[in-house]
């Protein structure tokens, strides 16, 4: 076993739109240690949404191999991955993703729910989830009875829910003001704090010098892994 | 996920989008009803129609005659008591048989109704079954066992004073003999009871076999002495079990009967139905079951398509949640089996509800038209089990559907 979370091995995925070949990863090798915080940054096009996918077990690569937590996700069966990533990855998205009909808490109990945690174990994991990320007392409203910023404190429960090896934000805070983008990115330095692994996207350099390194994407390839020497605290920015 | 999980999940879903479940539970509701509807109005219909046509029951007559001579009609003059009580017995267990009635003369001196003493030959001894209750002008069928009568509208006219039921009038049995009978109906004027030879202009006095009719015949079969009669009637409790019932009644009575040992042996046991009625009635029949049919098809078909209309486009609306549960590690199987229960929810509530608007709005046409409700349960149990398989596979395909696409794209979808 190794301290990584998620490893890339010369990753490459191919699309092909009409009769054009589209080279969305090109040859990425990457390696994501544990309780790391990793941003991935690059233009559009640039594959950073389709890298997030292949960790995330949504997509699988055309070459390479992509280890999570260990497992090599290219060997698996569809069920599996979808088990695995249940199991191990947190996603947090840009336009938040709550089932609409579903209570704050049982957003954050769906994915207990698929891995079949029991009721009551997972109403007391819930809880404890939306009482971390401040949202103790807003626990039965609906999505559309929440703010933009505690809808995503909702989603962020919800990608901890179990204990996952790594937690994936794709422009997490894309939707949101700025005032509201600096508390969900304090949350996230205190999740990363606490040991989670961390692996956010996005285009927003103020955005992604709160991360530890910055992974610039372009077609397809890395062009350059940036060690941030001083790292943007949420605090400051709000200041 | 369990079961349990799921029906929980999925009422949440139902609940949470209310107009389309309703829309759908209506879809259900408007195919399962209309089937129940139109099939009850058919099988009312049909129900009034036969019951117009049929002048008579579904009757088959059984008489011993010569052999080779012409078939002994009702009231053969050849008659001689050769059926058993034994026999009765024995028919009554030949599946579609409603009843065996023993029809036989008593020979009596006179009748006097008030003073007004008639000479008369013979009283007709049968059953209370050989009436309906809906062929009396006057009162009801005898009591067996009771000392009452029943008339026909000729009988009850031939007295100076007309006869009506509760009145008494006295049998002169034998010399000496004399008996009060209290009058228990009177019959209309278009009974045609088969076993008797119909209302006619002749007068018939009716009373019960017990205690009335004395004639016996030493069983062969039991040993006992048991009453014996000259004809049964041989009731089928529908007119399409009349073919079904003849066959074993006629083996039965050729073979093994009592009958066959008592007649002369020149003599045969011979059944006659009413052909040309029975015939006439089963056309009717095969027409409305066709029609009933066809229209249940119909609306079947309709309401199926409502139905798979409406899940398609549910799931379809719903595709983003199902990105989003796949995301959060719901496999495919999990998102088929939500989207089943989900239907099979609606499904039940919808043909539920539909069975009992249909029977309402059956019940109301039928009514509204003077026609006598009935109904149709096998066509009942057909609506409701294709509502509820419409239901499902309308709405599974679409979520093996969706739980195959690609959650990435399925997020995108808005």
């Amino acid at each position: 076993m190794t301290d990584a979370a998620v490893e890339l091995h010369d990753v490459r995925k191919t699309y092909r739109m009409g009769d054009q070949t589209v080279h969305a990863l090109d040859g990425v090798s990457l390696t994501i240690g544990r309780g790391s915080y990793t941003a991935v940054m690059g233009p559009s096009g640039s594959g950073k949404s389709t890298l997030m996918n292949v960790v995330g077990c949504l997509d699988t690569p055309t070459e390479g191999v992509v280890e999570v937590d260990g497992v090599d996700v290219t060997e698996l069966s569809d069920a599996e991955r979808t088990g695995l990533r249940g199991d191990e990855i947190g996603f947090v998205f840009q336009t938040f993703n709550l089932m609409p009909q579903q209570t704050a808490r049982e957003n954050v109990e769906l994915p207990m729910t698929f891995q079949g945690v029991g009721r009551s174990e997972r109403r007391e994991r819930a809880t404890e989830l939306l009482e971390s990320v401040g949202l103790g007392d807003r626990m039965d409203h609906k999505p559309n009875e929440l703010s933009g910023g505690q809808r995503q404190r909702v989603a962020i429960a919800r990608a901890l829910a179990n204990d996952p090896a790594i937690v994936l934000a794709d422009e997490p805070t894309g939707n949101l003001d700025s005032d509201t983008e600096a508390d969900i990115l304090a949350l996230f330095e205190e999740l990363n704090a606490a040991g989670n692994t961390i692996l956010t996207v996005t285009h927003e350099r103020l955005v992604a010098e709160h991360a530890e390194r910055i992974v610039h994407l372009f077609d397809g390839e890395i062009e350059e892994i940036e060690e941030i020497a001083e790292r943007r605290i949420a605090g400051e920015a709000n200041r | 996920m369990n079961v349990l999980e799921s029906v929980r999940m999925s009422w949440r879903a139902i609940t949470g989008h209310r107009l389309r479940s309703v829309l759908t539970v209506l879809g259900v509701v408007i195919g399962v009803g209309s089937v129940i509807t139109f099939v009850t109005l058919g099988a009312s219909l049909q129900a009034a129609i036969v019951g117009d046509v049929a002048t008579s029951s579904p009757d088959i007559a059984a008489t011993v005659g010569p052999a080779g001579g012409p078939e002994g009609g009702p009231g053969s003059a050849e008659s001689i008591p050769v059926f058993t009580e034994h026999d009765i017995e024995q028919l009554q267990g030949i599946e579609g048989v409603d009843a065996v009635i023993p029809t036989g003369q008593v020979g009596i001196a006179g009748l006097e109704y008030r003073d007004d003493r008639i000479r008369w030959p013979a009283v007709t001894a049968t059953t209370a079954a050989s009436f309906d209750e809906d062929e009396f002008a006057d009162g009801g069928p005898f009591t067996a066992g009771a000392n009452e009568t029943v008339l026909n509208p000729a009988a009850a006219r031939m007295f100076e004073r007309n006869v009506s039921a509760g009145d008494e009038i006295t049998v002169e049995f034998a010399e000496n003999d004399s008996r009060t009978l209290t009058v228990a109906g009177v019959l209309n004027e278009s009974t045609g009871f088969a076993a008797v030879g119909g209302g006619g202009g002749t007068p018939a006095i009716y009373v019960p076999t017990d205690p009335f009719y004395t004639t016996t015949a030493e069983s062969p079969a039991t040993g006992e002495r048991q009453r014996a009669y000259p004809q049964l009637t041989i009731r089928a409790a529908s007119y399409e079990q009349v073919g079904a019932v003849e066959g074993p009644a006629r083996d039965y009575l050729r073979n093994e009967s009592d009958a066959s040992q008592l007649k002369p042996a020149s003599y045969e046991v011979s059944l006659t139905t009413n052909d040309a009625l029975v015939e006439q009635i089963q056309g009717i029949l095969s027409t409305f079951t066709n029609f009933i049919t066809g229209i249940a098809v119909i609306s079947l078909l309709v309401g199926a398509i409502g139905i798979a209309n409406m899940m398609l486009v549910s799931v379809t609306e719903r595709t983003r949640e199902i990105g989003i549960m796949k995301a959060v590690g719901a496999t495919r199987r999990d998102v088929v089996q939500l989207f089943l229960v989900e239907s099979i929810i609606l499904g039940v509530i919808g043909s539920v509800l539909g069975t009992v608007v249909g029977l309402a709005g059956g019940y109301a046409a039928a009514e509204l038209i003077d026609l006598p409700v009935s109904f149709a349960p096998e066509w009942f149990a057909i609506a409701i089990a294709v509502g509820v398989g419409v239901g499902i596979v309308s709405g599974i395909y679409p979520a093996w559907d969706a739980a195959r696409t690609d959650p990435i794209d399925a997020l995108r979808h808005e």
